[in-house]
């Protein structure tokens, strides 16, 4: 009952003091609100590149020609030889080069791949419409679209592209398929999405750049990148003079995409908690003054018969009350922040209810430390003192 | 009910020591109504403060209903506080945020009683001292005898053994203080409440059935009143 008489009467103190309330409140809202968008923003950015790796699984590498190495190809039957060599099952070569497309105002970046028909099998690709590009179709100008380059076509005054014509460079390509929409980064090559893909032998012909210089394989079981690596140098090193390649792969790429993830976290976490210093400071500041401010109500409450251990109380709860309610503003704040950020880069969002109860369990915790100091000041006043005052 | 034993009292201010209370004895008995007159400064406020329990006395004992205060333990004087005795000061000390009924509640708020028992107790009260049309009031919605009259229901509502009151009527003009003097023979007289009015009014100590008189820090003389009615 004193509890919530306790409460009350935070409240009624709080409201009292509106300016001072809000002036603490702001730390506090910042400290949990960067706590809650950083935790909410690295489970979106963990989801996202988690998702791309369940649909096309760990089992993946990607090997490229160390730059710089002239007059060393890797020629497409040397790599296309791999498939079945060791632990490969399967090879998919690819070229890519970025071309503008449209005029004026209708203009659009498209990326313009030439791939084997291994490709859409590696890297997940469902079509939504349409044919894939098949190895039939080598030295042929077939080409299949992603959902952006649809989207630009479509808003370009070509409602149904399939078979229609699309002219890059000096070449015209007939459209045989548009690919469903894929998420992109990891292993997968980036810019499926507002590409436009023909076969490989196409694009050797017709691209600006036309050598091969990456291919991605999948490997029968998990292997380490340098065993996987050496597998390859030794391979190229006799097929084409003095080649050196490097080599990536999934298993890597996770293990180094949760250590950015947690020096991400760890630097969020670093400003939230300066934050949640600051914020906590500005509170028990407020709560010092709010001590002062009311020495007579305190020494009256004693005389009254409350204990040391009752005004404690009354003012911890009175923190703890200011911190939840700069809390739970914070953790509005956090989770627009992060939908913010979801929206802005197109992905899912997603709410962790951990982060939640992180932000309240934090708020608690500011409030209580920060205001132990004033509470303890607060019940160990001298009741006649504080009268008197 | 009340017995104190040779209490002294000291403050140390700075390097020396100023002795405020010098050597005090007296006994208050159930139902008395004791008036403590005496000049500014010679320490009746300290006296009281003594007997309320927010002052340790510097040497002395002090018993109350035959038990022996001793000054260790703060849950244990914070509660016969809560328990045994009831303030009404000068200054009203009414708490600004809260109305006159919540203010009334207080002292039952640290006996862990109920919200609505709480209410429905300091309502008692508040009739007790016929205030009960401000009951929704704030304290700067009353005058001061009305806050006063709400202080001593806050005195009241927890029954204690004992009723403390600092210069009541202090602050309040002559006719209004009488009325608070008139309450508080009222329930001395109708209840039984055993209450102690330090004043320098002699109009007021008149009016108790019993006065002591304190100079600098002594009692010089205690005196049966002439019944007044
Ligand atoms: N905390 C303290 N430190 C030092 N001296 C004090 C303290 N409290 C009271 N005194 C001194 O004790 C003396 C008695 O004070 P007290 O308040 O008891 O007087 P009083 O009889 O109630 O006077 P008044 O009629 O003016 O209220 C005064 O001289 C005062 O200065
Ligand atoms: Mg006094």
């Amino acid at each position: 009952m004193i509890l919530k008489a306790n409460i009350t009467e935070a409240l009624r103190s709080l409201v009292s003091a509106k300016q001072r309330t809000i002036l603490a409140l702001i730390g506090i809202v910042i400290g949990i609100g960067s706590v809650i968008g950083m935790v909410s923003i690295g489970s979106i950015v963990q989801n996202e590149a988690l998702k791309q790796f369940k649909d096309m699984g760990v089992d993946i590498a990607t090997v490229r020609k160390d730059s710089g190495e002239k007059g060393s190809e890797m020629a497409l039957k040397d790599i296309l030889g791999l498939k079945g060599r060791g632990d490969v099952t399967e090879v998919a070569p690819y070229l890519t080069s970025g071309t503008e497309y449209g005029s004026g105002s209708k203009k659009m970046f498209m990326e313009q791949m030439g791939v084997t028909e291994s490709f859409f099998d590696l890297n997940k690709i469902v079509m939504k419409r349409g044919r894939r590009i098949t190895d039939l179709d080598a030295y042929r100008y077939f080409c299949v679209i992603g959902t952006e380059t649809e989207q630009f076509l479509n808003s370009a005054g070509t409602p149904d592209p399939i078979g229609s014509r699309i002219a890059l460079g000096d070449r015209i390509y007939t459209i045989v398929g548009v690919m469903g929409a894929v998420s992109e980064g990891g292993m997968r090559p980036y810019g499926i999405n507002r590409s436009v893909i023909t076969h490989i032998t196409t694009g050797t012909r017709s691209f600006q750049s036309k050598e091969i210089n990456t291919f991605m394989v999948r490997l029968a079981g998990l292997k380490a990148a340098p065993e996987v690596k050496a597998e390859f140098q030794d391979y190229f090193e006799k097929k084409s003079n003095g080649l050196r390649v490097s080599v990536n792969t999934a298993e890597e790429l996770i293990a180094s995409m949760k250590k950015q993830m947690q020096l991400f976290s760890l630097l969020l976490g670093a400003i939230g908690s300066i934050a949640l210093i600051v914020g906590g400071i500005g509170v028990m500041n407020v709560m010092l003054i709010s001590v002062t401010e009311r020495r007579k109500e305190i020494g009256l409450r004693r005389a009254l018969g409350a204990q040391q251990m009752d005004i404690q109380a009354q003012f911890i709860i009175e923190s703890v009350t200011l911190c939840l309610a700069g809390g739970i503003i914070g953790i509005f704040l956090g989770i627009g922040v992060s939908l913010v950020f979801a929206k802005l880069s197109k992905w899912e969002f997603l709410v962790s209810y951990g982060s939640i109860a992180l932000g309240f369990g934090v708020a608690t915790a500011v409030g209580i430390f920060f205001g132990y100091y004033p509470a303890r000041q607060a019940a160990r006043l001298d009741p006649i003192k504080a009268l008197r005052s | 009910m009340l017995k104190i034993i040779d209490v002294h009292k000291n403050y140390a201010v700075g390097p020396t020591e100023v002795k405020v209370l010098k050597g005090i004895s007296m006994e208050v008995g159930k139902g008395e109504l004791l008036a403590v007159i005496g000049a500014s400064g010679s320490g009746k406020s300290t006296l009281m403060h003594m007997i309320g329990l927010l002052e340790q006395p510097t040497s002395g004992d002090y018993f109350i209903e035959g038990e022996k205060i001793s000054y260790d333990n703060d849950r244990v004087l914070s509660t016969i506080r809560n328990r045994k005795i009831g303030f009404v000061f000068q200054q009203y000390h009414l708490l600004p945020r809260l109305t006159a009924l919540d203010n009334v509640g207080v002292p039952l708020v640290y006996r862990g009683m109920r919200e609505p028992e709480i209410k429905e107790k300091s309502m008692v009260f508040l009739k007790k001292v016929e205030m009960e049309d401000r009951a929704r009031h704030r304290p700067n919605e009353m005058s001061g005898g009305q806050q006063q009259r709400v202080a001593v229901a806050r005195a009241l509502v927890g029954n204690p053994s004992i009723v403390l009151a600092d210069e009541p009527t202090g602050a309040l003009d002559t006719r209004t203080g009488q009325e608070i003097m008139n309450l508080f023979r009222k329930l001395n007289e109708e209840e039984g409440i055993t209450i102690i009015v330090i004043t320098h009014d002699h109009k007021i100590a008149a009016q108790c059935k019993r006065q002591v008189e304190m100079v600098d820090g002594v009692i010089v003389q205690s005196s049966e009143s002439r019944v007044q009615s």
